[in-house]
């Protein structure tokens, strides 16, 4: 069966560059699962957890939204962090969600504004709580 | 002996200095190396980012976003200024603010009452204390490797003020990296952003064709992730340009500082043993003046 090599990107530098068996990825709006031979799409990321199977062994990492790209059995993944899911610090997820919690909304904007910050935090200790 | 002695001390405080001078043209050079090194990481990104708006495009999409659209009136302005925190690099941190201040006196004339600035690097900072001209904002934490996750917080401010309307353009004075024998201080207006891609993407997203791609949730949706990341990745770009530009500008002030002290060397060299010449001839002159004074 064909494998999925799987590449992740972020501005600093090629993160990661492995052979995969099976990608899942937070969407935007949900997750979804990449196996080989998957159609070409391209998809929005959200914050959350992207586990890479590879041979029965997984690894997991925090992506900081971003985009994937699917085409002939590579997945690219483009986002700001990725940090491998131990390493996620949920004192400081918890400290930006408080400080986002606080913010005033009384614009449409600052409303969309603090949203994003609460999903991010909110998705860190997720991911953190679940690596320990 | 007073003359030729006076020279030979100088001599080797030169020669001191131009040990130093060539250790730090050496310092400049690794360190060159490995800002350069970022930066072409950094490139994967940047061209897999091109990429994406091409098949965007391809799939027939209007490119259209708040951040791509000038304000009809331009109230508030922000300017940054990328300097260096170190002197010692030749015209690199005085290009730089020549051209900002030169876009401040712009921004100035055309009656903006609500006028932003930012400096990064100690230089600059010093250099608008200099003027008077009172500072909003400085960092002073950017060296010769800036980090994305810094640079994107600085972005994200920049971004959340520019939605809700409290800054209406954001110009950026630093040194554009155009090649390693080739850097020039510009001005930008990185808000609102002029174009996605850079101009080596246009090219590229020119041809139309049907996309094979599915986009998910849809290609609306990616765009309006899009255009906020490219501006953060073009000033996260900005820096490492910056950075790149500081240690060049360095290295080569710190190689021609080498080059004058190696020439002046030479020539003091030759003072001094004329110097030394003709004092001992002056010595001769006087023992043989004796011995003929003796014989007579």
């Amino acid at each position: 069966m064909a494998q999925l090599s799987c590449i992740v990107v972020t501005p600093e530098n090629v993160a990661l560059e492995t052979e995969a068996d099976f990608v899942a990825l937070p969407l935007f709006d949900g997750e979804i699962g990449i196996a080989p031979d998957h159609s070409p799409m391209i998809g929005r990321l959200g914050y959350g957890e992207m586990r890479i199977r590879n041979a029965g062994n997984e690894s997991r990492f925090y992506v900081d939204g971003g985009f994937v790209q699917v085409a002939n059995n590579v997945v690219s993944v483009l986002t700001g962090r990725a940090l491998a899911s131990k390493s996620v610090d949920p004192t400081a997820a918890q400290k930006s969600l408080d400080s986002a919690l606080k913010k005033p909304i009384h614009t449409a904007e600052l409303l969309a504004i603090r949203d994003r910050e609460i999903q991010q935090a909110r998705a860190q200790m997720r991911v953190a709580s679940r690596s320990r | 002996m007073a003359k030729a002695r006076a020279l030979d001390k100088r001599r080797k405080s030169i020669r001191n200095i131009r040990k130093i001078t060539r250790t730090m043209e050496l310092i400049a050079t690794a360190r060159f190396k490995k800002a350069m090194d970022r930066a072409s990481a950094a490139t994967a990104y940047t061209k897999r980012i091109t990429q994406l708006v091409a098949d965007l495009a391809n799939s027939g999409l209007t490119v259209s976003h708040p951040l791509l659209e000038a304000r009809p009136e331009t109230r508030r302005a922000a300017l940054m200024v990328l300097t260096a925190n170190r002197g010692l690099c030749g015209g690199y941190n005085s290009a730089v603010l020549r051209q900002a201040l030169a876009r401040l006196e712009e921004l100035r004339a055309a009656s903006l009452q609500n006028l932003r600035i930012e400096v990064s690097g100690k230089r600059g900072i010093a250099g608008f204390k200099f003027k008077k001209i009172e500072i909003d904002e400085s960092y002073t934490r950017f060296d010769d490797q800036p980090k994305y996750e810094e640079i994107e917080l600085i972005a994200n401010r920049l971004l959340n003020s520019y939605i809700t309307g409290e800054l209406d353009r954001l110009d950026i004075a630093y040194t554009r990296f155009v090649s390693s024998s080739r850097q020039i201080a510009v001005v930008e207006t990185l808000l609102p952003l002029s174009s996605l891609t850079s101009d080596e993407g246009k090219a590229a997203a020119e041809k139309k064709g049907e996309s094979m791609y599915e986009f998910v949730p849809s290609a609306a949706s990616i765009l309006e992730e899009v255009v906020p990341t490219s501006f953060k990745v073009k000033l996260f770009k900005c820096f490492l340009d910056a950075a790149v530009s500081e240690q060049i500008a360095r290295m080569v002030a710190m190689k021609s500082a080498t080059e004058n002290a190696s020439e002046m060397i030479k020539q003091l060299s030759m003072t001094y043993n004329r110097a030394r010449q003709s004092q001992i001839t002056g010595e001769i002159m006087e023992i043989i003046g004796g011995v003929e004074a003796l014989k007579g």
